[in-house]
């Protein structure tokens, strides 16, 4: 659980790498796969610009990735499986690598479909692009499988070095392309991008990805979200970037704004009803935390429901995999 | 049944838990010795248990997670009360919310 910890901070890092430590790791990494070190090694301030560093290499010879990475992982998950046993090695998986898997992946494919937008001016150009990014080592994003081997052995220790102080890498015979980490990572509770007043993730050279809770957004949609109106909410006929604009906006504002009525009260909490023209209606759970805040308040929060929710009870209910008459707690905080 | 914020927590018969999960090896602890159900990835704040037991993951009708307290415990975290829990079997279920034509999290 310490690794855990530890590689969580590594793939949320930000800021100028370690450019020494990140080259010494992956010269160590090279040795590892018993190969010659690279002759080369150019810095790109992100990997939109390291895949255009890439793509002007000459002489660099072939992706050596599968030598680097691949295989040792390989060997590492095997060695770890015969010693410990499905049952081991799922137990090792789940407390480490498997914590940080889902937000890390999703983070890489974020950023890998914003590299493919910003380069891409013509469709038949994603395939080149797409290439280059199969050759990647994802560096701080490889965060969860480093984690479930850390402390079990030397082999991936370069690797693992060039991860601590760096971003995504290309290795080559000859030459390596190293990204540096982004300056700014804004993420919500659930490890999600999120952020309403600039770009969620950015990098020195500009590359950025604009999110809000997890939702790609374009820059200028989210530059409009500070002059909202419910009649603009109302009015915008994409409904995710509608439901962006009601969090935004503050769904309790809207509604008192709209004039909107409860449809149903009871210990719960209160259940809310939107017609939307043309979509399904927005049908929330309003409640009260339990617990007070440091000034004696209790917050109150709202949850998004199935549009054919009847009581708040049933709300609530749903929101936790449960039928309302399933659903009786005899303590909450 | 008890709640804690957006991780719900409800009481399961022994004879209901599937025999591959009665002496399934546990997750591992935090830093800190507690098993951890959820996790806030910015702040570090945790639902988390303390005391002898185990947390298991599983998928499928008592997933996603499995709690056994063989001596009761007590669920933490840094901004609700502590809830105390009695000896046995739980199914710990994480909040959701819905969202059209997928169902998310809550963070909490």
């Amino acid at each position: 659980m310490q690794y855990v910890n530890a590689w969580r901070a590594v793939a949320a890092a930000t800021g100028a790498a370690d450019r020494s430590a990140a080259e010494n790791g992956v010269r160590l990494a090279y040795r590892s796969a018993g190969l010659a070190e690279p002759d080369t090694i150019v810095w790109a301030d992100s990997p939109r610009a390291a895949v255009e560093a890439v793509e002007k290499l000459i002489g660099a010879g072939r992706s050596v990735r599968d030598e680097v990475r691949t295989r040792p992982w390989a060997d590492e998950r095997r060695r770890t499986y015969d010693e410990l046993g499905p049952a081991g090695w799922s137990a090792l998986w789940s407390a480490t690598g498997a914590q940080l898997w889902e937000t890390t992946a999703a983070l890489a494919e974020r950023i890998r479909t914003g590299v493919v937008a910003d380069l891409c001016e013509r469709p038949e150009d994603e395939s080149d692009v797409r290439l280059v990014l199969l050759d990647a080592v994802l560096g701080q994003h490889d965060a969860a499988w480093l984690a479930a081997f850390d402390g079990r052995g030397d082999r991936l220790t370069g690797l693992a070095e060039a991860a601590r102080n760096a971003g995504w890498w290309w290795p080559y015979e000859r030459a390596v392309v190293i990204s540096e980490r982004p300056v700014a990572l804004h993420r919500d509770e659930a490890g999600r991008l999120d952020r309403g007043d600039g770009p969620a993730l950015s990098y020195a050279d500009g590359f950025a990805l604009h999110a809000w809770r997890g939702m790609p957004v374009p820059a200028e949609f989210l530059a409009g979200l500070a002059t909202l109106t419910p009649e603009r909410i109302r009015g915008e006929e994409n409904a995710e970037l509608r439901r962006v604009m009601l969090e935004f906006y503050g769904y309790d504002r809207y509604l008192a704004e709209s004039g909107a009525e409860p449809v149903h009260r009871d210990e719960t909490g209160i259940l809310w009803r939107i017609a939307m023209d043309g979509d399904e209606d927005v049908v929330m759970v309003e409640v009260v935390n339990s617990t007070p805040e440091p000034d004696g308040t209790h917050r109150t929060y709202w949850l998004r429901v199935p549009p054919g929710t009847r009581t708040a009870k049933d709300g609530v209910a749903w929101t936790f995999g449960l039928d309302g008459q399933a659903y009786a707690p005899v303590r909450q905080t | 049944m008890y709640r804690q914020g957006d991780v719900l927590i409800v009481e399961l018969e022994e004879s209901a838990v599937p025999a591959h999960l009665v002496a399934a090896p546990g997750e591992l602890r935090d830093g800190r010795g507690r098993l951890v159900l959820a996790l806030g990835e910015v702040t570090g704040h945790a639902h988390a248990v303390v005391g002898p037991g185990r947390l298991m993951r599983e998928a499928g009708p008592f997933g996603p997670m499995l709690l056994h307290l063989p001596e009761g415990g007590r669920v933490v975290h840094e901004e609700h009360a502590v809830i105390p829990l009695p000896r046995g079997w739980f199914r710990v279920v994480r909040q959701r919310e819905y969202a059209p034509g997928a169902v998310r999290i809550v963070a909490d």
